[in-house]
């Protein structure tokens, strides 16, 4: 009987632990992502969801991915999104110092997936994935000159894979997916 | 002495096999190229694009085209054994804005070893060059590897695996292989009996 009953307390003791440093660190790797970005290009994001934009023209991507009528791509209620808009997202040349930035606050958990870069015009898309027990999280970072998004949702593996057949579509179809109204 | 070899044989038959599969990964890993340092490159270049997807992934992606949908079932042949697909392509507004040593930090690793050239098609008019590798051990395809050299590009596509040039035209404009305008396969020509 002893032994059983020392082994529960570390069990629960373990489990808890556990759940909270996964919870904990899923959030602060997206915490962290939006502020390296506030802090290299000094602007602020927003958290209130711009529902309204997107409409019937983001949901058609969306459709075309999933091969058919819309349907979420990420799991319900997974979707963290934050916005930034109106602002400058001006590099001034250091496109790479950012990016090493941000790899440095993500955890090395995460795989970079795809990665695009047009220094001349200020955009950057960065797509990381991880395992989060049967599903995966994605980790979508879009930047412009004057708005950035940071979606992190989880994903099915199987919509995982059909959008892995177009690894370019996956943060805009993710985005759009966070962003519109079902 | 038979009872120790006896007690021995299954360490040993673990052992082996344990060492044929390690050799196995070696030979597939040796299909794999550094490509990671072009990144340098993305300070100069308009655009970069940068793919990878590992080993992890492409098990995970293959495990799930598995409905009876004909599209499904092409993917799944095309990706089955793929332990990788890496793409980096840099586009520059001018041209020699990418050095010789850049090209050579991929292609000297291409030299001899179980790399041999396949395809290599140059354009003296544009200064377009594509060259196709192959990756082998015997009959075995280990992976394949796509140079693409243009004045104002340059494009390096490794998959790991084995994958032949068939398959990767049919992998074009999916999983982050890019469009590589290569001259289409040879048709096999069957010998007639006399």
């Amino acid at each position: 009987m002893k032994p059983k009953l020392v082994i529960i307390p570390i069990a629960c003791v373990l489990l808890f632990g556990s759940s909270v440093s996964i919870g904990s660190a899923r959030g602060d790797d997206f915490n962290a992502v939006v502020s390296a970005i506030e802090q290299f290009y000094h602007v602020k994001h927003q958290n209130i969801p711009l529902l309204a934009r997107a409409g019937m023209k983001a949901a058609k991507t969306a459709a075309r991915i999933r091969g058919g009528e819309y349907k979420r791509l990420a799991e319900a209620g997974s979707a963290r999104v934050a916005f930034f808009e109106e602002q400058n997202f001006d590099s001034h040349g250091q496109i790479a110092s950012f990016k090493a930035s941000m790899k440095n606050a993500l955890s090395e958990t995460w795989s970079p997936l795809v990665q695009t870069l047009a220094p001349k015009n200020e955009e950057q898309n960065y797509i990381f994935v991880r395992e989060l027990g049967k599903n995966f999280s994605v980790l979508v970072i879009t930047i412009e000159r004057h708005e950035a998004t940071v979606v992190e949702a989880t994903v099915a593996p199987q919509i995982l894979a059909q959008l892995m057949k177009d690894p370019n579509e996956i943060g805009k179809a993710l985005t759009e997916d966070a962003t519109i109204d079902p | 002495m038979k009872t120790l070899f006896r007690n021995s044989l299954p360490a040993i038959t673990v052992s082996v096999l344990l060492l044929a599969a390690t050799s196995v990964t070696v030979r597939a890993q040796s299909a794999r190229l550094q490509i990671d340092q072009l990144d340098s490159l993305a300070n100069k270049a308009s655009e970069t694009v940068d793919v990878k997807l590992d080993e992890h992934l492409m098990q995970m992606t293959a495990k799930f085209f598995v409905s009876k949908d004909p599209d499904d079932a092409e993917i799944r042949e095309l990706i089955k054994g793929v332990k990788g697909i890496y793409v980096k392509s840099f586009t520059f507004e001018k041209e020699g804005e990418y050095s010789p040593a850049e090209i050579d930090s991929v292609m000297s690793q291409l030299r001899g070893g179980a790399w041999s050239k396949i395809i290599g098609v140059t354009s003296k008019k544009d200064g377009d060059n594509v060259e196709v590798y192959l990756n082998t051990a015997g009959d075995q395809i280990n992976g394949l590897a796509v140079l693409s050299i243009e004045p104002k590009e340059f494009t390096v596509v490794n998959i790991v695996g084995p994958i032949n040039l068939e398959k990767l035209v049919q992998l074009e404009g999916q999983f982050g292989v890019p469009y590589l305008n290569l001259p289409p396969p040879k048709p096999k020509i069957e010998k007639k009996n006399p």
